[in-house]
């Protein structure tokens, strides 16, 4: 074999290799480099029942939570300068009708006024983070806040666009059960994934969905309660998806596309083989 | 090593080495996309070169034409070519893979930080005099109402910042307020992050729309405040008398 030959066989590999290898390696830009922080929450799929009255089912803990840090409400009056609670730990699941989510968070005292929040925006539109307030250029959508208070000892399905519109909607399908235990709350809210109402979120598996958290520590301090109203502690838009079934479609089309390039070598080869001749 | 096949090969070799770690040298390192635009332009000449007469073609086609038939081929040549025939399937199929495979990222967001202003608010000049006592009370106005998140410091950092997404913006980087007109520091002050476009995303901001709350005066005090404290100058288009 000579020289000319092994250069023919390199120049084929190289060739064909940096053919697709480029188009793997340039079809995208590599994301920026971002924190450990999450930017998401995922609702794992799992068979049968979710723990959806239980924050401290087993089950919970084998989930990798997402943790949201978070800050004090300043966009509007009344604000507050400093929060209790700083950061959530967000785990979720559901079972393709159901679904849960668990917030997990640090506050040193059990308190009556001592309240959560989970906002998603509803539908397509965009809605500011903050009740999804009027915004000036864009017109914005709905948010659908569901919210838990200690003392009332369930969850109130609420909706809102812009202030002072935030009312319980008329069908309540939403349900929480908190747990306070040695400085940590545990508060899982549950509902159906689709609820049918237009006012609602509706969660499909694989859809990415925006999401944002709230806090309020009920701790009553010099005769009141400490965070109320306005004054929580908030995280901005997040994102929340249910995981998808697994689909094993894709394995159908990876043999289609192996057998695509097969065919397309052996016509290739045989291309060239008959002009070779001719 | 000559040959049309061969010189296509090492101008596109040489080109990338050219794009991806010489240029950066001299300039900002570039986007992937744009080396791979230039690969293909390279590439494309080459073979419209290549391919203007009939004796170049066969020269250029040849060598790979030569290696997919087996022409003459044995030992080492022939194993390479049937691992070239088993592995480009596979990398089909792989890619296939990657493009198909439910990915657990969220879209990709695309947020523009310094938008356009509003037209009635390009151009305007801050018509406070830029005297000690302006600057001071703008200082006052700016510990008061925009230090707990924006920093005492001018850098971001106040108590508030932690959990902001996106977050404060930091005045002492030469990237943020150096950049930019009083006149768009007064837009951006007045009507907070709701009152941006829709390509800086304004349902994430958490600015506040201060018109509700500050007459103009302050605020322009502020900004005078906020430059001089950060050691900064506006952005002017001409030049200064």
């Amino acid at each position: 074999m000579g020289y000319k030959q092994i250069f023919n066989v390199l120049l084929g590999l190289v060739l064909i290799v940096t053919a697709v290898g480029a188009s793997c390696a340039f079809a995208s830009d590599p994301p920026p480099e971002g924190g450990a922080e999450s930017v998401a929450v995922r609702l794992y799929l799992t068979d049968g029942s979710i723990p959806a009255n239980d924050p401290n089912a087993a089950a919970w803990d084998a989930l990798q939570p997402a943790e949201f840090k978070l800050a004090p409400q300043v966009h509007w009056p009344d604000r507050i300068q400093e929060v209790t609670v700083k950061s959530v730990k967000v785990r979720g699941m559901h079972n393709g009708q159901e679904m849960a989510i668990l917030l997990e968070y640090a506050d040193q005292s059990e308190d009556a006024a001592d309240a959560a929040a989970i906002e998603f925006m509803v539908g397509d539109k965009m809605a500011h983070f903050a009740h999804g307030q009027e915004m000036l250029q864009v017109e914005g959508g709905e948010v659908n806040i569901w919210y838990w208070k200690k003392e009332q000892g369930k969850a109130t399905d609420m909706s809102a666009k812009g202030f002072k519109t935030l009312r319980a909607q008329e069908n309540q399908n939403v349900s929480a059960t908190g747990a306070w235990q040695e400085g940590t709350w545990r508060v899982v809210f549950s509902r159906p994934l689709q609820t049918g109402d237009e006012h609602d979120v509706q969660i499909t598996p694989g859809e990415w969905r925006n999401v944002a958290f709230a806090f309020w520590d009920g701790e009553i301090v010099d005769g009141a309660v400490k965070e109320r109203g306005s004054q929580k502690a908030v995280s901005s838009w997040w994102y929340v998806r249910a995981e998808p079934p697994p689909d094993n479609s894709i394995y159908g089309y990876v043999v289609l596309g192996i057998a695509l390039a097969a065919g397309f070598e052996f016509f290739l080869v045989r291309k060239i083989r008959r002009g070779n001749e001719s | 090593m000559k040959g049309p096949l061969a010189k296509t090969v090492i101008l596109l070799v040489g080109m990338y080495v050219f794009l991806k770690f010489i240029l950066p040298l001299f300039t900002a390192p570039l986007p992937a996309s744009l080396i791979f635009l230039y690969l293909a332009l390279t590439l494309a000449s080459a073979m419209i070169f290549y391919t203007m007469s009939g004796g170049s073609l066969d020269e250029f086609m040849g060598p790979i034409g030569r290696f997919l038939t087996g022409t003459g081929q044995t030992g080492i040549a022939g194993t390479a070519r049937i691992l070239v025939f088993v592995l480009f399937p596979l990398l089909v199929g792989w890619q296939t893979y990657t493009r198909l495979a439910p990915s657990d990222m969220p879209p990709a967001e695309n947020r523009t930080i310094h938008p356009a202003p509003p037209g009635e608010f390009v151009g305007l000049a801050n018509p406070y005099p830029r005297t000690p006592e302006n600057v001071m009370m703008g200082k006052g106005l700016y510990a008061a109402f925009c230090s707990p998140c924006h920093g005492a410091n001018f850098d971001g950092k106040g108590p508030a910042a932690v959990g902001f997404n996106p977050p404060p913006a930091n005045f002492s980087d030469p990237g943020t307020i150096a950049q930019l007109q009083e006149s768009y520091l007064f837009w951006r002050i007045k009507k907070g992050g709701v009152g941006l476009p829709v390509e800086a995303m304004p349902w994430k901001s958490a600015m506040p729309r201060w018109e509700v709350e500050l007459p103009d005066e302050w605020i322009w005090k502020i900004i005078m405040g906020e430059y001089d404290g950060a050691g900064q100058s506006p952005r002017t288009w001409e030049e200064e008398e």
